[in-house]
């Protein structure tokens, strides 16, 4: 690679912004992705999504296979080493629950879907059509839908995303909001 | 800054701003940031509302009407901007190349240390003590940090050891993970 143009200031011939490629797993720009801990998950990432760029990995690390670059590193005290997001400590479960609401009527309560990565502003929409009623994002990872639907959630949530089966669905009955 | 900082917790309120204050705000960045005046009004532009996110530690983030994180400073310190801001328009930061074996070092969030700004995979642009710049690292096209210098790029050439660019937000710290604010 030719040196950095260090100078300051717009370049000639270039639009901004610059549209830069960040990984979808470890979520920085992709030429970071071999100092990130589960940098295996950012190659399946990458072959599949950008299978060009992987490519391009590919021959990087055939080339590099010598061992030649590992010397070329200056040796440093201390550990240096990434940690991953926390993300992953959590377990995957999504709790539904009925709550009041006035007197007669009552509102499920769902929770724990951004657990399986899941837009909640999608899944609150997909529930409102659904069930065509009010649904709306609550909380940090928590839907209401107006109206008790409980029950149907147990069929709708697998069927609409396979990745959660019926299992991890925790019916947590009746709670007070 | 950003090390331990988490959107849940550290978060203490979001603020709107008034046009007065806001148009404060871009003088400054104007004042301390000239290769941006053609591009402010992408950046920040004058019909935009902005919002001030207060954090934790005295530290505030400038937000666009969309969420987007642009700036951020602790306490009365120069405004810096984020890395996926900074990646949008990189040219209006000095430019601090750390050698190939630092980068892990930064993604960690260590200080930048004068060494890794002097061997031979690096290379430096003048820069006075306490300015904001961008790390760049070696055989790497975007930039991985920002920092403010501890010493003058002079310094570190000439010292040569301890801490030269205090790490100030890095890839993947609790700034760069932080959703865009609604
Ligand atoms: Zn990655």
């Amino acid at each position: 690679m030719a040196d950095r143009d260090l100078t300051m200031g717009p370049r000639e011939g270039i639009t901004y912004p610059i549209k830069v490629q960040y990984c979808g797993n470890c979520s920085m720009p992709i030429e970071y992705c071999e100092y990130y801990p589960e940098y295996d998950k950012c190659k399946q990432w990458l072959e599949k999504n950008l299978p060009t760029e992987f490519e391009k990995v590919k021959i990087d690390e055939e080339e590099n296979a010598g061992g030649e670059e590992e010397k070329k590193r200056q040796k440093r005290g201390g550990k240096g080493m990434l940690k991953s997001k926390k993300k992953e400590d959590v377990p995957k479960l999504v709790q539904v629950s009925r709550a009041p609401r006035g007197k007669k009527k009552s509102v499920t309560v769902v929770s724990g879907l951004s657990t399986f990565d899941i837009d909640l502003k999608v899944a609150a929409k997909f529930f409102g059509t659904k069930f065509a009623c009010g649904s709306s994002v609550t909380g940090d990872d928590e839907i209401v839908i107006q109206g008790d639907v409980k029950d149907d959630l147990f069929d709708i949530i697998p069927e609409k995303w396979p990745e959660i089966d019926e299992d991890s669905i925790e019916d947590l009955g009746d709670q007070k909001r | 800054m950003f090390k331990k900082f988490d959107e849940k917790e550290s978060i203490s309120g979001v603020q709107q701003l008034k046009s007065s204050v806001q148009k404060g705000i871009r003088a400054r960045l104007l004042e301390l940031y000239p290769h941006l005046e053609n591009y402010i009004d992408q950046v920040l532009p004058k019909k935009d509302t902005f919002r001030i996110v207060k954090c934790h530690d005295h530290i505030e983030i400038v937000v666009n009407s969309a969420g987007e994180l642009l700036f951020f400073r602790q306490r009365e310190g120069p405004w810096m901007p984020t890395l996926r801001l900074l990646h949008k328009y990189p040219f209006f930061l000095p430019m601090q190349q750390v050698d190939k074996g630092a980068i892990r070092f930064v993604l960690s969030g260590a200080n930048i240390m004068c060494p890794g700004l002097t061997s031979a995979g690096a290379r430096m642009s003048d820069a006075p003590r306490a300015q904001v710049v961008a790390v760049m690292a070696e055989g790497k096209q975007h930039a991985l940090a920002v920092g403010l210098t501890a010493l003058s790029t002079e310094d570190i050439a000439k010292v040569n050891k301890g801490v030269g660019i205090e790490n100030c937000h890095y890839l993947n710290d609790g700034l760069w993970q932080m959703k865009p604010v609604k």
